[in-house]
């Protein structure tokens, strides 16, 4: 039969798992295992990873459960990156491989590790507890179930992206400021944050918010978007960042009193970018009150309108420096020029 | 540790809602939900479709009797009919309930909740969340249940009930993040542990860890098991995985082809080609395998579903999901080439036996969900009927455990338990006549079952089927667990899971092989005539030593009167 004939021919080689192993009870320190297996076109890594662990070595640990890039199990970094081993292929790996047919397996970062590929979520839960990452209903418990809301199609959409979510944390593992803090709130954790602050049927928006503009929150994101590029559902996530900063600024900072902390939670963002990018900064020619204050809402506008450059991350200083000293100096010019028109 | 008042095995849709309003019940009581994957994580997250209820958004004539009678004929008459009425008068409010709660839906112009047609159902009543509703109903329910503070027991794996002379004393599970095994003494233990249709390993759209533990904890218990041998196909799996290609393709235009070139549907469905109902779509698919007329591969044989007619600007605009799982799952850009599929194994409408609070014939124990059997699918579950059910039931058994919780005195139990449990797990590390390999067992699991207890059955296959399952049985007692770690000893755990799917699969098949008639999902090819007079009843199976033994149980009737179904 020709058909048969047909599916005999897909194409096979050899290919290498480095798997990065770490049993606690008995590893000092982590360390990687070869294995080489044969693997047809059209097989995903989880398929790799499940036939080394059912034929080769049943010891081999990581978590997977639906397969299908859904229940969000089966992060892990693959060669170097942070995504889903079950919607992964392993030959478009190949083309990404450091050494020739050798992919790396490397567990997710920036959680504590388990055992080989399994690291603990419970901090991410721990971190949806602590930013309230639930609708707390308008509506009394007793009247439930007898009216739905009215929701228009609209709103719906402010926040249906965002709950594409799988909480599979590979935005969570390849965040910048979590190397560093692992007390920071995480780019998942915002994401949901702003789907419940933009949902009307919620009414703890000012509490939710209070916590996420405090220290560990919102402001020590640095724009590097290495979030959003990772995000294996393609969630716009810094539209969920820059939406609350939005939030927090423009609508809370006029409106109530809480908007001087703010400010002043942006100040110190500034700051700290400041710091990174040494002394060039606008901040130092023109003084912290100046830039607040003339600066401020330019770049919130050009935030909104997702121009802002990514600022540097803390990987690659010199190329981030540049565009953001560009950026201020633009945006000083932009001020300055609008100024002295206003004063003709 | 100190006596729970109610232990929820399982996290998913019907064990969330359970904790929920069982704390809205009495809120003094003291759960606990285990679940052996973070309860985000459930299965229930991969349904697409949506949740019927008789809202009458979209159809403002849709009434609960419309949605009671499509449930009832589409259950091929099996579907106890007080359940059914519970389950579709309750469904509005539950809808509602979960909208007030903070669940994301799609909805309609006058800002009210979307709905769509769906299989089986006379009036567009399914509500949906695009085409993530039970990804969508699960994290509102994680989170409120988050909200709330219910106690959860994250990855946990429940390996049995502790009985004193058949009274139920609470649970033992093994913490997977330690390897310790665990007591968790309990006025009441309710299973919410999801389906087993993964029994069928690679030929099941489920996710691996469907195993139908719940079920098996409770058979092995001796708590009956009902209906088993219904399980639900759906024409399209991809071939590797068996992972759903929704109905999408073939509504826009998809073929289907074998190996000989021919777009066999006109063989079985002149008129509506690829457009019959599911269970004829898997039917003539099997039956093109069966013979001969399939292509071959190490995956197994497979029919060839070709989109590449439609045009890449249709695919991408319309079917951007079926091409997305496609280029995952299976390496293969529907444009340029024909996906390969096949029949999966997908719901399993069997369960443990409950009545239409959630009791089970033990007391203090209860069951809800897909592991359940109430039964509101009898035969054949519609599409949008079980996230119902997970809901409704889940909430109702919910109910039940807290408000009889008082009625159970606790017992302790004891560390020999624990200790002899212990040494039960760790005897399939032991070298010493240990060597069948878990994968290979559960692969030819998954095929003895495909191929004799699938679609098509007949006595002959079926005691095929029943006789391999005793040769794997044997061979199980010699499998060995080769990670002898306590960390994350997934290994062990695959293993487990491995002894619960056999056991259920032989109640599937006794049950495949008493019932000699078709009705619903199973079909007899040597009985294909529905045998009301014999067979309008239940199966119940439970466990004599270590065999199978079947009773049957009366269906309730109600408004509705026996009549073939047609449509
Ligand atoms: C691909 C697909 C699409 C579907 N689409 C639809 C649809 O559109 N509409 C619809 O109505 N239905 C649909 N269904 C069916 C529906 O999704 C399921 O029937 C339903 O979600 C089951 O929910 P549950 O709460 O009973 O179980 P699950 O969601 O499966 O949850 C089971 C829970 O039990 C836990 N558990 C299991 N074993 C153990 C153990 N040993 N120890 C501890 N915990 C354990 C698991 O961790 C999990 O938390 C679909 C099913 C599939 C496979
Ligand atoms: S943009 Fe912010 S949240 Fe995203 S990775 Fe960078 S620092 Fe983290
Ligand atoms: S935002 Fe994206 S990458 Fe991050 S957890 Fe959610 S789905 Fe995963
Ligand atoms: S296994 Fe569920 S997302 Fe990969």
């Amino acid at each position: 039969m020709t058909g048969a004939k047909e599916a005999h021919t897909e194409p096979k080689r050899d290919i290498t798992l480095r798997v990065h192993r770490f049993n606690p009870q008995v590893d000092g320190k982590p360390y990687f295992d070869d294995y080489t297996i044969q693997v047809e076109k059209g097989i995903t890594v989880l398929r790799a990873l499940n036939y080394i662990k059912e034929h080769v070595d049943a010891s081999v640990s990581f978590r997977a459960f639906c397969q299908a890039g859904i229940c969000g199990s089966c992060g892990m970094r693959i060669n170097g990156i942070s995504k889903l081993a079950c919607t992964t292929q392993v030959w478009d790996e190949l083309d990404r491989c450091k050494e020739p047919g050798v992919i790396r397996i490397e567990p997710l970062r920036n959680m504590p590790l388990i055992k080989d590929l399994i690291v603990d979520m419970d901090p991410l839960v721990d971190k949806m507890k602590h930013y309230s990452n639930w609708v707390v209903s308008s509506m009394p418990e007793s009247r439930m179930g007898k009216k739905e809301f009215l929701v228009s199609e609209e709103e719906f959409q402010k926040y249906d992206k965002a709950t594409d979510c799988i909480l599979c944390a590979s935005c969570v593992s390849e965040c910048t400021i979590l190397r560093a803090h692992k007390e920071y709130v995480s780019p998942a954790i915002l994401l949901k944050s702003y789907r419940m602050n933009v949902d009307s049927r919620d009414s703890i928006h000012d509490a939710r918010l209070g916590e996420l503009v405090k220290d560990h929150g919102v402001w020590d994101c640095t724009h590097c978007y290495r979030c959003q590029e990772t995000c294996v559902k393609h969630i716009p996530i810094m539209d969920a960042i820059h939406g609350i900063r939005e939030d927090a600024l423009e609508v809370r900072g006029v409106k109530d009193s809480s908007g001087a902390k703010h400010a002043e939670a942006f100040m110190s963002d500034i700051e700290k970018k400041g710091k990174l990018v040494e002394a060039t900064l606008p901040i130092r020619t023109n003084g912290m009150a100046w830039t607040l204050q003339n600066l401020l809402p330019m770049a919130m506008k050009m935030i909104m309108k997702r121009r802002t450059p990514p600022p540097p991350p803390l990987v690659k200083p010199a190329k981030g420096i540049k565009k953001f000293r560009e950026m201020f100096r633009e945006m000083t010019e932009h001020v300055r020029a609008e100024k002295k028109s206003h004063k003709k | 540790m100190k006596p729970f008042d109610i232990v929820i095995v399982g996290g998913g849709g019907a064990g969330l809602y359970a904790a929920m309003e069982a704390m809205k019940t009495n809120p003094a009581l003291n759960i606990a939900v285990l679940s052996k994957v973070y309860p985000n994580r459930s299965h229930t997250s991969a349904a697409q479709g949506g949740a019927n209820a008789a809202l009458a958004n979209k159809a403002k004539d849709d009434t609960v009797e419309l949605h009671i009678f499509d449930t009832i004929k589409g259950s091929d008459y099996l579907a106890d009919q007080d359940a059914v009425d519970i389950l579709c008068s309750e469904a509005p409010k539950i809808i509602r309930e979960l909208d007030n709660i903070g669940t994301p839906w799609s909805r309609l112009e006058d800002n009210t909740i979307a709905q769509r047609p769906f299989g089986g159902a006379g009036r567009p009543r399914c509500c949906y969340c695009a085409d993530k509703t039970g990804h969508t109903i699960l994290q509102t329910l994680y989170e409120q249940c988050l909200k709330k503070g219910v106690f959860f027991f994250n990855e946990y794996f429940a390996l049995q009930l502790s009985l004193h002379d058949s009274r139920m004393k609470g649970l033992i599970a093994m913490n997977m993040k330690t390897g310790k095994i665990e007591a968790f003494p309990a006025r009441t233990v309710l299973f919410a542990t999801g389906g087993y249709a993964k029994m069928y390993w690679n030929r099941s759209s489920n996710a691996a860890g469907n195993t139908g533990d719940g079920q098996a904890i409770a058979y092995r218990a001796g708590i009956p098991l009902k209906d088993m041998e219904f399980v639900q196909f759906h024409p399209t799996g991809l071939r590797k995985s068996g992972l759903l290609v929704t109905e999408g393709a073939r509504g826009e235009g998809g073929y289907l082809i074998n190996a000989l070139g021919e777009r066999f549907m006109s063989r079985y469905a002149p008129e509506k080609m690829e457009l019959g109902p599911r269970d004829l779509v898997s039917r003539s698919i099997e039956t093109e395998i069966l013979q001969g007329r399939g292509f071959d591969s190490p995956a197994g044989k497979y029919v060839h579903l070709d989109l590449t007619h439609l045009g890449a600007d249709l695919i991408k605009s319309r079917l951007p999901q079926i091409r997305e799982m496609s280029m995952y799952f299976e390496g293969v850009d529907p444009i340029d080439e024909p996906i390969p599929v096949r029949p999966t194994a997908h719901y399993s409408m069997g369960g443990i036996d409950t009545d239409n609070y959630g009791r089970t014939v033990m007391d203090g124990v209860y069951a809800a969900g897909e592991c359940a059997c109430v039964s509101v699918h009898g035969a054949n579950r519609l599409g949008g009927n079980s996230l119902l059910d997970i809901l409704v039931f889940g909430r109702i058994a919910g109910h039940t455990a807290a408000e009889e919780a008082g009625k159970f005195e606790p017992s302790p139990i004891t560390a020999d338990e624990i200790a002899a449990t212990e040494a039960r797990l760790r005897s399939y590390m032991q070298p010493s006549g240990h060597f069948e390999r878990y994968g290979i067992l559960r692969e030819e699991l998954g095929q003895t079952l495909g191929q004799n207890v699938g679609i098509y059955r007949e006595a002959s296959k079926i005691r095929k089927g029943v006789a391999d399952l005793r040769e794997l049985q044997e061979r199980f007692t010699h499998v060995r667990v080769n990670d002898t770690s306590d960390v994350f000893n997934t290994n062990l755990m695959q293993v487990l899971e491995l002894k619960n799917m056999l056991d259920l699969a032989e109640t599937v098949a006794a049950g495949a092989l008493a019932r000699e008639e078709s009705r619903g999902s199973h079909t007899r090819t040597d009985f294909p005539q529905r045998d009301d007079e014999k067979w309008h009843k239940h199966t119940i199976a439970t466990i004599e030593g270590d065999r199978v033994k079947l009773g049957e149980k009366p269906v309730t009737m109600g408004r509705y009167e026996l009549q073939e179904r047609t449509y």
